[in-house]
C-alpha cells in the first residue's frame, strides 16, 4: 500500500545511542508470561485464558499500530482514513461475532450476553468529552495501555489520571445512575427488529461508513 | 538544499505531526526536514501524511524506539 520513496542528498544516519540487543529481554519476558499463566491456571482456567488473550491483544495492537484515537482524529487532521476503515472493519467483525454469541444464548432461552448500555444524550456528551481528552492525552484506553508497555513515559501520566478519573466516576456512580441511566432506554436492536434485520442493518450502515471513509481518504487535495 | 531537524522526542501524537505540518510549510522546495520521534503513532501518521502530500519520505531507526523521519519537500 505504501510506496517507497527515496530522499536524495540526505546526510548519512548517525545512530545516537548504542543499541542493545533486546532478544534476551524478550526471552525472559516470554518465559515470565508463561510462568504467570501457569500460576493463574492453578487458580482458574478463565484467568489464565484472559491473561494470554490480553497479552496477544497487546501484541496485535502494538504491531498493527492500531489506534482508535487516530481512527477518529486522522480523517480531520491528515485526511488519512486507513485507521478509520480498520475500526469500521473491527466493529463489523465484532457485530457478526457478538451476534453469533448472543443468538446462541438467546435461542437457548438464556439472557443476552454483553453489556447493553442505556442510550441517551449523555452518551453523545460523554463521547465528545472523551474524544477531546483522548486527542490531547495522546491515546484512548487501549492505545494508552499499549504505549505504557512500549515505555513512553508521557502516557504513564495519562494512565495514572485515567485510573484516577475512572475511580472518581465510580465514586459518584450512584448519582449518574439515578440522574441519567435509570431513565434512559436500553435498546437491543435484534430484540426489537429481529435478528436478520438488525444484523443486516448494522452491517449496511458500517459498509456505507466504510465507503464514505474510503472516498474521503482518496480524495485529491486541492 | 538545507537540512532542518525537528526534535519531537517525548511528544505524543498528534503533536509531532502538527509540528511537521507547520515546519514543512516554511521549507523551500528541495529542502529536507528530519523529524526525530520516539512515539510509535507518529511513526505511522507523519510518513503517511507526507506521502499523501507527495513528498519523498524515508525512515531510519536511530535507537531502540527512536526514529528519524526524512522528508524531502519536492514541490
Amino acid at each position: 500500500m505504501e510506496t517507497k520513496t527515496v530522499v536524495t542528498n540526505r546526510a548519512a544516519v548517525r545512530p545516537r545511542k548504542k543499541r542493545r540487543n533486546q532478544l534476551p529481554f524478550a526471552i525472559v519476558v516470554f518465559l515470565g508470561v508463561i510462568y504467570v499463566a501457569y500460576l493463574l491456571a492453578g487458580k482458574s482456567a478463565g484467568l489464565a485464558i484472559s491473561w494470554i488473550f490480553g497479552i496477544c491483544f497487546g501484541v496485535v495492537l502494538q504491531k498493527s499500530r492500531f489506534c482508535f484515537t487516530a481512527g477518529f482524529r486522522d480523517p480531520i487532521l491528515t485526511g488519512s482514513t486507513s485507521l478509520t476503515k480498520a475500526v469500521i472493519i473491527a466493529v463489523a467483525i465484532a457485530t457478526v461475532g457478538f451476534g453469533a454469541v448472543q443468538y446462541a444464548a438467546a435461542s437457548k432461552g438464556g439472557a443476552i450476553a454483553g453489556s447493553i448500555s442505556p442510550a441517551g444524550w449523555h452518551v453523545a456528551i460523554g463521547s465528545i468529552m472523551f474524544g477531546i481528552g483522548m486527542v490531547i492525552s495522546g491515546g484512548c484506553a487501549s492505545g494508552t495501555l499499549m504505549r505504557v508497555g512500549e515505555g513512553f513515559v508521557m502516557q504513564w501520566i495519562t494512565l495514572f489520571f485515567f485510573v484516577l478519573g475512572t475511580l472518581w466516576g465510580v465514586r459518584h456512580w450512584a448519582f449518574w445512575q439515578r440522574v441519567f441511566f435509570d431513565g434512559a432506554p436500553r435498546v437491543h436492536l435484534p430484540s426489537v427488529l429481529g435478528w436478520p434485520l438488525a444484523i443486516t442493518l448494522q452491517l449496511v450502515v458500517l459498509g456505507a461508513l466504510y465507503i464514505v471513509a474510503d472516498k474521503w481518504g482518496n480524495r485529491q487535495k486541492d | 538544499m538545507v537540512e532542518y531537524r525537528l526534535d519531537c522526542l517525548g511528544e505524543a501524537c498528534p503533536v509531532p505531526l502538527l509540528k511537521t505540518q507547520k515546519k514543512m510549510a516554511e521549507l523551500q522546495v528541495g529542502d529536507i526536514l528530519v523529524v526525530e520521534v520516539d512515539h510509535s503513532c507518529a511513526m505511522k501518521n507523519v510518513p503517511e501524511w507526507a506521502r499523501k502530500e507527495g513528498y519523498n519520505v524515508e525512515i531510519e531507526e536511530t535507537g531502540d524506539g527512536e526514529w528519524d523521519i526524512y522528508i524531502e519537500k519536492t514541490k
